[in-house]
């Protein structure tokens, strides 16, 4: 099998596999118990949160475990229900879903924008949304600002007219990344991109910025999030991290990955007639794992199963694999033609992808596209 | 572990999209028709055009060309085969539900995008009855 589709779910490292049997085992006690073995599973908890603060340059008390990047998300699109939030069109539907739902005429106001998409890989402009949020005047009054902690501490002391939050999910492992070089007040992670297991995330929550819980009913994550602590996949989350830390995993994306990526992108507008790419491959443009391609008259959920059955994985922003209506979002405000968007797929690359992956797809790519073509209503020649 | 059916459609419907029946491949006129219908839109993610040739106002012999899901393409290669042979009369009949049966049945947000190969069918008839 050739497994492309490494942007959607990543298999799980062998050192995070046995980082989590260890853990089943070994701290299976409950992490908020004061007896030593919920003690002994809390250590492990914290080394997580300090591994991952570290690598994105947050402190640990800013990390809050999830449940995933859609969790993450949700959190803190919520904490600003009822107020302004801007999203960029290419977020994710736990995020714009949930902005159209609750989104409101309030100040502050939240900005909301990826670094970098999952389906094409494109690396947005942070450092403009940052400055756009600056501008934004102090409200003189908000009930994001009122209210104390429980502590008797002041809920938000860093206040201001906007705040800003970044969808990290795709970004993390592929490229560095700095929270405070960013300028982001909240940011997602998710573990099962990068080696993890599903079912873990993490949101980082800057010191003193509005915050509601989005699970109450425990004191888990210092009153920010309620739930008993999913240690094992928390110490998933960590032996991860360490691997790609350890492994430089974003030197080998930015070279090897880049290469094969590019490679395969290359090759596609060589050697396919009617192909494009909707993903850049000048470097700082694009995360360097993602191609996106379209394949004009071929539609993409038969392209993906006719690749299945040779063993090809992949995934495609056309409408019919989802089971929805309308096409991917995200290529349709990108190219603005619902047939580029039906007829797009997504390759996207691991850390242990190889040149005989572009091999293997371009063994049988080829020829599969010529077969849709040739059955094909639509006319090779645009109109 | 049981790791259960590993294609998302029915075997029968593999079947169809892997092994297409009476398409037309390439340029339609290898093939000696006596009218063309057409369904659906590329921007809706499906069309569909349904080629016959009419012997004794019976379908003596049928084509097709699809833009389209998997789906999309074996419900298209289904009704040509539920088509062929029949009268005029008799394929007008043919409905997606029969369609739909004849493939074991679709998954539910399949059916209603990707079942539309009758329309199609309806339309070359139609054609053809207006022009003789």
């Amino acid at each position: 099998m050739i497994y492309l589709d490494y942007a959607a779910t990543t298999p799980i490292e062998p050192e995070v596999l046995d980082a989590m049997h260890e853990a089943e085992s070994r701290f299976f006690a409950n992490a908020s118990a004061l007896h030593t073995p919920g003690h002994l599973a809390l250590n492990q908890i914290e080394e997580t949160r300090e591994t991952l603060a570290r690598m994105i340059g947050a402190k640990p008390a800013e990390i809050i475990f999830t449940s995933g990047s859609s969790e993450s998300n949700n959190t803190v699109i919520r904490t600003f229900a009822g107020h302004e939030i801007e999203v960029s069109p290419l977020e994710h539907h736990s995020i714009f879903e949930v902005a159209e739902k609750v989104a409101g005429n309030k100040r502050p106001k939240l900005f909301s924008y990826m670094l970098a998409n999952n389906e094409t890989g494109d690396i947005l402009d942070l450092a403009e949304i940052v400055e756009k949020a600056r501008r934004v005047p102090v409200p003189e009054k908000s009930e994001l600002f009122e209210g104390k902690t429980d502590f008797g501490k002041e809920l938000v002391t860093d206040k201001r007219g906007a705040y800003v939050h970044s969808d990290l999910t795709q970004a993390l492992g592929k490229i560095s990344i700095d929270v405070n070089k960013l300028g982001l007040d909240y940011a997602t992670f998710s573990a099962h991109k990068i080696g993890g297991p599903v079912g873990v995330g993490a949101l980082f929550v800057r010191e003193g910025v509005p915050f509601l819980p989005l699970i109450i009913g425990g004191n888990q994550e210092n009153k920010r999030r309620g739930g008993t602590y999913n240690t094992v996949g928390i110490v998933g989350f960590g032996a991860a991290l360490k691997k790609i830390e350890k492994t430089k995993s974003v030197e080998k994306y930015d070279t090897k990955i880049r290469r094969l990526r590019d490679l395969l992108g290359e090759r596609i507008l060589k050697e396919i007639p009617g192909s494009s790419l909707n993903s850049s491959l000048v470097k700082g443009e694009s995360l360097p794992n993602i191609l996106n391609a379209s394949f004009r008259a071929a539609e993409g959920e038969s392209i993906q199963l006719y690749l299945d059955a040779e063993g090809v994985i992949v995934s495609t922003g056309s409408a019919c694999a989802s089971g929805d209506i309308k096409p991917s979002h995200v290529l349709m405000a990108k190219t603005g033609d619902a047939e580029v968007a039906h007829s797009s797929i997504r390759f996207s690359f691991g850390i242990n992808s190889s040149e005989q992956d572009v091999k293997g797809v371009m063994k049988v790519l080829p020829r599969i596209i010529d077969h849709l073509q040739k059955i094909s209503t639509i006319e090779m020649e645009k109109k | 572990m049981n790791e259960g059916q590993d294609w998302v459609y029915s075997d029968i419907v593999k079947e169809h999209f892997m092994h297409p029946r009476n398409y037309l491949k390439g340029n339609e006129n290898q093939f000696e028709y006596d009218a063309v219908g057409m369904v659906g839109n590329p921007i809706c993610g499906d069309q569909m055009r349904m080629y016959i040739k009419v012997v004794d106002d019976k379908i003596f012999d049928i084509r097709w060309k699809t833009y389209g899901c998997a789906s999309a393409i074996a419900s298209t290669s289904a009704l040509s085969e539920l088509a062929k042979g029949k009268t005029l009369d008799e394929a007008l009949k043919i409905s997606a539900k029969d369609i739909d049966n004849y493939l074991g049945t679709l998954p539910k947000h399949k059916f209603h995008c990707s079942v539309l190969g009758h329309e199609a069918l309806a339309d070359a008839i139609k054609k053809y009855r207006e022009n003789s």
